[in-house]
């Protein structure tokens, strides 16, 4: 009886010490809630890192990069293309399962996501699918995409980004509207709970083809206010979280003990667009005189040398089509003074602002405003909160607009949805033209269907020095992201860039 | 008493009305387009405009207000603009957090708060008071959001004593229970200050008064002279005050709901403003305005219990 009691204990114990106790990893995000992680609906700064821990595209983004130059195979393990570079063939990889039940992925599921991608109905990224004429599945593994023209940057239409992610067909049959708090996808993570203003929990997809991660659980936490999270992170709860893009906050957590802070791309470009349609700025010469009072580097340095920098041209750095050696306005006063003389205000004029009460915004327009002050440009806001700014601004009722963005790194989706004169704001069409710019359309037009890419390149340059010239916008700095993570964390990868602007967790992410 | 109750019920009914229909107009008044969060920033106009439709923000301002309160009249909140989900789930999701935040932070101001003013008023001008008087007007004027992160400072990071992120959906009934302690201290210190200086200025006039200098006169405990005599005459007035504070508390624990993370109706307030998703943050003003009236009735029934001379009848 003794032995078996014995015997009994040492087989509990012997489990106990090879039970492996969970790996959880805890991640603080600057958001109330999730806006929504359905892939083809997702553009929020907190929904995208959590897209790409459940979702995979034909190729991906290589973790860590935020550069189409390093575009890996992810379920399609190979493709060809045509001659004309319009017929594109997927070969698929295959045995990948989707979370759950969902069953096994399959060139129908790709179909699917790459038409559901493409319809506005069920798709934030339509625009970008307009060129594709049509997708088939040739067999279960094989995808064809014929163009209607031929585009550079296919691939990354069918990239682990934005529409490129694939869905379940039947999931998002079945799910319906609910698709967008479940969505079903075959990476490394699957959603088992979401909790409305508080946390996302996520756990490692055992069939994910990569291997099953090392990681056993995500908890997303939505902790918006930034003392909190900070607090969280330095008391130990959190292992990751969203950065402030400040030079203050990355020099104090990069003293802190154990903790690794990561400034990485893609930047937000902030941009000052001025209103072609509003007197006094539909005067050229006034909008020159703005040009010739902004001093780029003053406010980089004012925001801070570890997460700003100059900005280069109307469209962020590192995309393909920048023209990094634009010829932008230089800082001289004296001039701005002489062309608002010219233009016959010479008291110098006064423009409306519609401006967002959010501190990061409205401090670094504030350095604009005093900026132009001195050439006699008098910046007069009417500081409204945030979303009132949205829907203010897209009803023209703006002189001035400051905004900040990062898109798609290819320089034609900037300037289509910034300057082409389809996006003007108030059109059915518009998107974020707030300027009233037209003065590039020909090339803009021209480089979407161009074959040779040093063409296009030629015509995206040509665009920019259009637009800056015109002064449709004076490009001010850019803003990189910036994460903390203790150093407990690995996330398997060199953290540079962020396509999907936070860290995505691989199957070879650990913690210690 | 339940015919008072009843009674108390059916006038409520214009009070939510107007509430509803101010909230109603408010939200639409103010500029906002919750297509934006729907659908991003990058879609087209003619996108937004589509959605706008199938949201009903197309109709007029008039049949999207008959189509609300109709929903309301068959007790049906409907669902949200920016998750699709049913807003009663939302509410209820988040309701016990609010209603166990507000109870603790109850028991924190009262316990606290009424043995703090009857000290002071027993003590009057000596250190006790001088300290009450000093400690109710920091209450008073610290912003919650301030003594939130100093609490945290304190007692989650330096001590380790409770955690930063609130897990106050915890299995654990200890847990979360611990996860209710820093919240519910923040948010009951603003109702320390007022119930203290309620119930000083109120004992200070009865301990003043023929009834208890007759007592002490008859020689009894000064223990019983103040709490039995003094002390039931000037329930009445804490009660008013704990009554309006647990309006106020569910409106005020916004600020302390987004300090320690918590979720609860307040925070919820703030993202659907922030969304303007119209429909949630409608639905969480019937919740907030029936909530109010009912903390009022509640606070009417308790006059009767403290003061037999109030009838409900």
């Amino acid at each position: 009886m003794k032995r078996h009691i014995f015997a009994t204990a040492a087989i509990l114990l012997a489990s106990f010490a090879t039970a492996r106790a969970e790996t959880v990893l805890n991640i603080g995000m600057a958001a109330a809630d999730i806006g929504q992680i359905d892939p083809h609906r997702a553009t929020t700064t907190q929904d995208k890192p959590v897209v790409s821990w459940i979702f995979n595209g034909l190729v991906r983004f290589k973790p860590g990069s935020a550069s189409l130059e390093t575009l890996e195979p992810d379920l399609a393990t190979s493709w060809d293309k045509s001659a004309d570079g319009k017929t594109w063939i997927f070969h698929l990889r295959s045995g990948v399962k989707f979370h759950g039940d969902w069953g096994e992925m399959t060139a129908e599921d790709v179909v699917y996501s790459l038409k559901r991608a493409a319809d506005g109905k069920t798709s934030a990224f339509a625009p970008d699918y307009a060129v594709v004429e049509s997708i088939e599945a040739v067999d279960p593994v094989t995808v064809k995409i014929v163009l209607k023209k031929p585009i550079p940057a296919l691939l990354g239409l069918v990239a682990n980004y934005h529409g490129g992610n694939i869905v379940s067909k039947k999931a998002a049959e079945a799910l319906g509207a609910d698709f967008r708090t479940k969505p079903v996808g075959t990476g490394p993570f699957q959603i088992v709970e979401y909790k409305s203003n508080e946390s996302l929990t996520l756990i490692s997809n055992p069939n994910y083809f990569r291997g099953k991660p090392k990681i056993d659980k995500i908890v997303y936490r939505f902790i918006p206010a930034d003392a909190s999270r900070d607090l969280a992170f330095s008391s130990g709860e959190l292992d990751i979280v969203y950065g402030r893009q400040d030079q203050r906050w990355v020099e104090r957590f990069s003293k802190e003990p154990g903790t690794v802070v990561e400034v990485v791309k893609p930047s937000e470009l902030a941009t000052l667009y001025l209103n072609e349609g509003m007197k006094p700025l539909d005067d050229k010469r006034v909008r020159q005189a703005i040009a010739y009072a902004i001093d780029r580097p003053q406010i980089a340095g004012f925001k801070g040398a570890a997460t700003a920098v100059p900005a280069v041209s109307v469209v962020p750095t590192g995309y393909l089509g920048t023209d990094e050696k634009a010829k932008l306005f230089p800082n001289d006063i004296a001039k701005a003074k002489a062309l608002l003389t010219e233009a016959g205000y010479p008291n110098g004029v006064a423009i409306k602002v519609i401006q967002t009460s959010l501190p990061t915004m409205l401090n670094s327009m504030q350095i604009v405003q005093s900026q132009l002050k001195k050439a006699g440009i008098d910046l007069q806001f009417e500081v409204v909160d945030h979303q009132s700014f949205h829907s203010q601004i897209r009803k023209d009722l703006s002189g001035a607009v400051y905004y900040s963005a990062a898109r798609f790194p290819v320089a034609d989706v900037y300037l289509r949805q910034f300057f082409h004169s389809d996006s003007i704001v108030g059109k059915p069409t518009a998107v974020t033209n707030f300027s009233h710019c037209a003065v590039a359309d020909a090339e803009i037009d021209a480089a979407a269907i161009e074959g040779d890419a040093a063409k296009q390149k030629e015509l995206w340059k040509t665009a920019q020095a259009k637009i800056i010239e015109d002064v449709c916008a004076v490009p001010l700095f850019e803003q990189l992201q910036v994460w903390a993570r203790k150093t407990t964390v690995d996330y398997g990868y060199t953290f540079e860039g962020a396509i999907h602007l936070g860290p995505v967790i691989t199957e070879a992410t650990t913690k210690k | 008493m339940l015919r008072f109750v009843i009674k108390r019920l059916l006038l409520a009914i214009p009070t939510l009305w107007a509430v509803l229909t101010t909230v109603f107009v408010l939200v639409r008044v103010v500029p906002g387009d919750p297509t934006i969060i729907i659908l991003g920033d990058q879609a087209s106009e003619a996108s937004r405009m589509e959605l706008r439709q199938r949201l009903g923000l197309g109709k007029s301002i008039l049949s999207q207000y008959f189509d609300f309160m109709g929903q309301i009249l068959h007790g049906d909140l409907g669902r949200s603009l920016a998750t699709n989900r049913p807003i009663v789930d939302d509410v209820l999701a988040v309701l016990p957090y609010t209603i166990e935040l507000t109870i603790a932070s109850l028991i924190v101001g009262t316990v606290i708060g009424i043995p703090l003013g009857v000290l002071a008023a027993e003590r009057r001008d000596g250190p006790a008071d001088w300290f009450a008087r000093i400690f109710s007007l920091a209450g008073v004027s610290f912003p919650a959001f301030v003594s939130g992160i100093l609490l945290l400072m304190v007692f989650s990071v330096q001590l380790r004593w409770f955690p930063v992120i609130s897990s106050a959906n915890a299995a654990d009934p200890l847990e979360r229970l611990r996860a209710l302690v820093l919240p519910s201290v923040n948010l009951g210190l603003l109702m320390v200050a007022y119930v203290t200086r309620v119930t000083r200025s109120g004992m200070l006039k009865a301990l003043g008064e023929d009834y208890v200098r007759t007592a002490r006169s008859k020689g009894l405990p000064y223990r019983i002279v103040v709490w039995r005599h003094a002390f039931r005459n000037v329930l009445v007035p804490i009660v008013t005050v704990v009554g309006l504070y647990l309006g106020v508390l569910i409106g005020n624990a916004v600020l302390t709901e987004i300090v320690f993370n918590r979720p609860g109706i307040g925070k919820l307030i703030v993202t659907a403003l922030n969304q303007r998703d119209y429909t949630l943050l409608q639905g969480l003003m019937v919740v907030s305005a029936f909530a109010i009236v009912v903390a009022n009735i509640l606070t009417d029934l308790t006059y009767g219990l403290v003061d037999p001379r109030v009838k409900t009848q």
